[in-house]
């Protein structure tokens, strides 16, 4: 978990929470908290989502859909053109990867993902208008890391919409994606395979979170 | 103000190595500071006060052995702190993104590498197999990646402690990005351990002259280090990765994970950046960020085309290198500063390289025979070559940039 050792509590509390995407974010600041909203729905909810995923849609699996309470969350995302995220801003690949060893190592469960050509853009049409195709999102229901990862990307456009099931919020639209060779590859090292992101989709089986 | 003390240590690296009193004026510092330079001491690891180092480093081949002066110290850096406060004040400064700040906040304290930077008996294995000149380079390299990540704690910690009051998470995340400063530096410290030396960590602090740095160019010059880091560690990490043949020392290992820290930090001064807007929206700020992108290019080329052996060692190309890395750095940087050098132009590449030779010159004279006069007179030209070049590049027609949290054109962008 969080290394107590290093964190002092803060001595006040935190200033007035700015900006809907915070609006029902947990108090993430406390770790034991961490887990309430987020963990309250067990890992493997991915039932029916293989048809969803785009592209790489057919890797198989059977998540068992768990009986839970279906009180819609909230899912924060940021968007852009699939050649940005997946192509050009490949070493966003790093973090990703980083994050994903982060809960393995902590037995936290998976609240992020890599959506490509998600249904819910739809309910988004300023977003759409803007958007080169195919596109990809990445989606958390952790508020916080979003509003980060903008920060980051910066060329991305951020919303939140809030879904029942986390099936239907990561719901895709199959796409063939194919992205030319840079004309110059100048850096020391290859590039990142494609299909580097395969890892980051929503899983499509039981081996979600777990 | 800053600009003439910057000026003198940019367009005279090389003098820089003879003088080790750094004026106390703001120079171009911490560019400098993550990656680089000047003189220090280093001392049998036993001396070590801050620094984890094992105790252990019994043989002494090097013993007391002072390194030689070619090295660069660090410079330390220091700001005005009651600015910093009156910045960081929500109730004096409205543009404060407290989103962001928390956001980060997290982030930093998910403390990715808290576990990462365990050492194994690889490390000693492979120093006491470098033999000759790629261990003193070795040694170089360590000592100077760990006087800047120790720099950077000591200017973070501070940070950290003087604005607890004003605002709580932006000291914190401050004193979070000390931990990591702190945990690298100790990290690279060990690695020394591994040569039979450590650094006077204790010493330093003490010992070194702070060089006064306004926070406006804390920010742009943290910002650029912080990245520039980033690129050239995942460059090397990336590199040996397809290229295990040169993995002559495993720290390169730990890169990865390593330079994700680096990133952060970086992130940090966006918002931090973001939260001033007026270090970002007016014609001041772009001649600044011209000016920081340059002072910290041109540095890193110079300084790296003079250790060509090092990046060669572990199979890069010195210039290849440096170039991908500014590119790289170029381009992250374009995502805030507003505005940026066309370093993709060819000519930006030549005119590095001609002041890689001008340069070259000069230290040639300074380890002539001539008497200190002589070698003065036969500088001149070449300064001023020197200078001309660096103020053709600085003219070059820059790329308007930013966020685009900031863009006027924004609303008609497709994503």
């Amino acid at each position: 978990m969080v290394a107590p050792a290093t964190l002092s509590l803060r001595p006040c509390a935190p200033p007035a929470l700015p900006r809907t995407a915070l609006a029902r974010s947990r108090a993430w600041f406390a770790p034991a908290t961490r887990a309430s909203p987020t963990a309250s729905v067990p890992a493997r909810t991915f039932s029916g989502l293989r048809r969803a995923v785009a592209v790489d849609s057919d890797q198989q699996g059977s998540p068992e859909p768990p009986e839970q309470e279906k009180k819609p969350k909230t899912y924060y995302f940021l968007v852009a053109n699939a050649k940005f995220m997946l192509d050009e801003e490949e070493h966003f690949q790093e973090q990703l990867a980083e994050k994903l060893r982060n809960y393995a190592e902590r037995d936290k469960e998976r609240d992020f993902w890599l959506v490509v050509e998600p249904k819910f853009l739809d309910k988004f049409p300023n977003i759409t208008k803007r958007l080169k195709r195919p596109a990809a999102a990445l989606v958390s229901t952790d508020g916080h890391w979003i509003t980060f990862m903008k920060l980051r990307l910066d060329r991305v456009l951020q919303d939140h919409f809030d879904a029942e099931s986390v099936e239907e919020a990561l719901a895709s639209n199959p796409v063939d994606l194919n992205f030319e060779k840079p004309e110059k590859w100048t850096a020391p090292y290859p590039k990142y395979e494609f299909g580097w992101w395969e890892p980051f989709l929503p899983p499509k089986s039981s081996n979600g979170a777990a | 103000m800053a600009s003439s003390a910057m000026e003198l240590s940019l367009l005279n690296p090389a003098a820089m190595r003879h003088h080790r009193g750094v004026s106390a004026k703001p120079s171009a510092g911490l560019p400098l500071a993550r990656r680089s330079v000047v003189r220090f001491r280093v001392s049998a690891s036993a001396a070590t006060t801050t620094a984890p180092a094992k105790p252990s480093g019994g043989p002494k081949k090097q013993g007391k052995k002072e390194i030689q002066e070619t090295l660069l110290t660090p410079r330390f850096y220091t700001t005005d702190f009651d600015e910093m406060e009156r910045l960081f004040n929500a109730e004096i400064n409205k543009q404060l993104n407290q989103a962001e700040f928390d956001a980060l906040l997290q982030e930093f304290k998910t403390d990715y590498n808290q576990t990462h930077f365990v050492r194994n008996p690889e490390f000693k294995a492979a120093a006491d197999k470098m033999e000759g000149p790629l261990r003193q380079i070795f040694v170089e390299f360590l000592e100077r990646s760990c006087t800047a990540e120790f720099s950077g704690f000591l200017l973070y910690k501070e940070l950290g402690r003087r604005l607890k009051k004003t605002n709580p998470v932006v000291a914190e995340i401050f004193s979070l990005m000390s931990r990591d400063e702190a945990r690298h530096a100790g990290f690279l410290n060990k690695g020394l351990s591994d040569f039979n030396l450590a650094l006077d960590l204790g010493f330093l602090t003490k010992a070194r002259k702070y060089t006064f740095f306004k926070p406006k160019f804390i920010f742009y010059a943290t910002y650029l280090s912080e990245k520039i880091g980033y690129w050239r560690y995942i460059t090397i990490f990336r590199h040996l990765k397809a290229n295990p043949e040169y993995q002559v020392y495993p720290i390169f290992k730990y890169f990865e994970n390593w330079c994700q820290d680096e990133n952060r930090h970086g992130d940090f001064f966006s918002a931090l950046l973001k939260a001033q807007p007026q270090f970002l929206n007016d014609w001041k700020a772009k001649l600044w960020s011209r000016f920081f992108c340059l002072s910290v290019y041109v540095t890193m080329y110079l300084n790296d085309c003079q250790r060509t052996a090092f990046y060669e060692g572990i199979g890069l190309d010195t210039k290849e290198f440096d170039m991908h890395v500014i590119i790289e750095t170029n381009r992250t940087t374009a995502r805030i500063f507003p505005a940026v050098l066309d370093v993709e132009n060819p000519e930006f590449k030549r005119k590095l390289d001609r002041m890689v030779e001008i340069n070259q010159k000069i230290i040639a004279i300074g380890e002539s025979d001539d008497i200190p006069l002589v070698k003065n007179l036969k500088r001149i030209p070449l300064v001023a070559g020197l200078v001309s070049e660096i103020i053709a590049a600085y003219l070059m027609p820059p790329i308007e940039s930013g966020s685009v949290d900031f863009a006027e054109f924004e609303p008609q962008l497709v994503y």
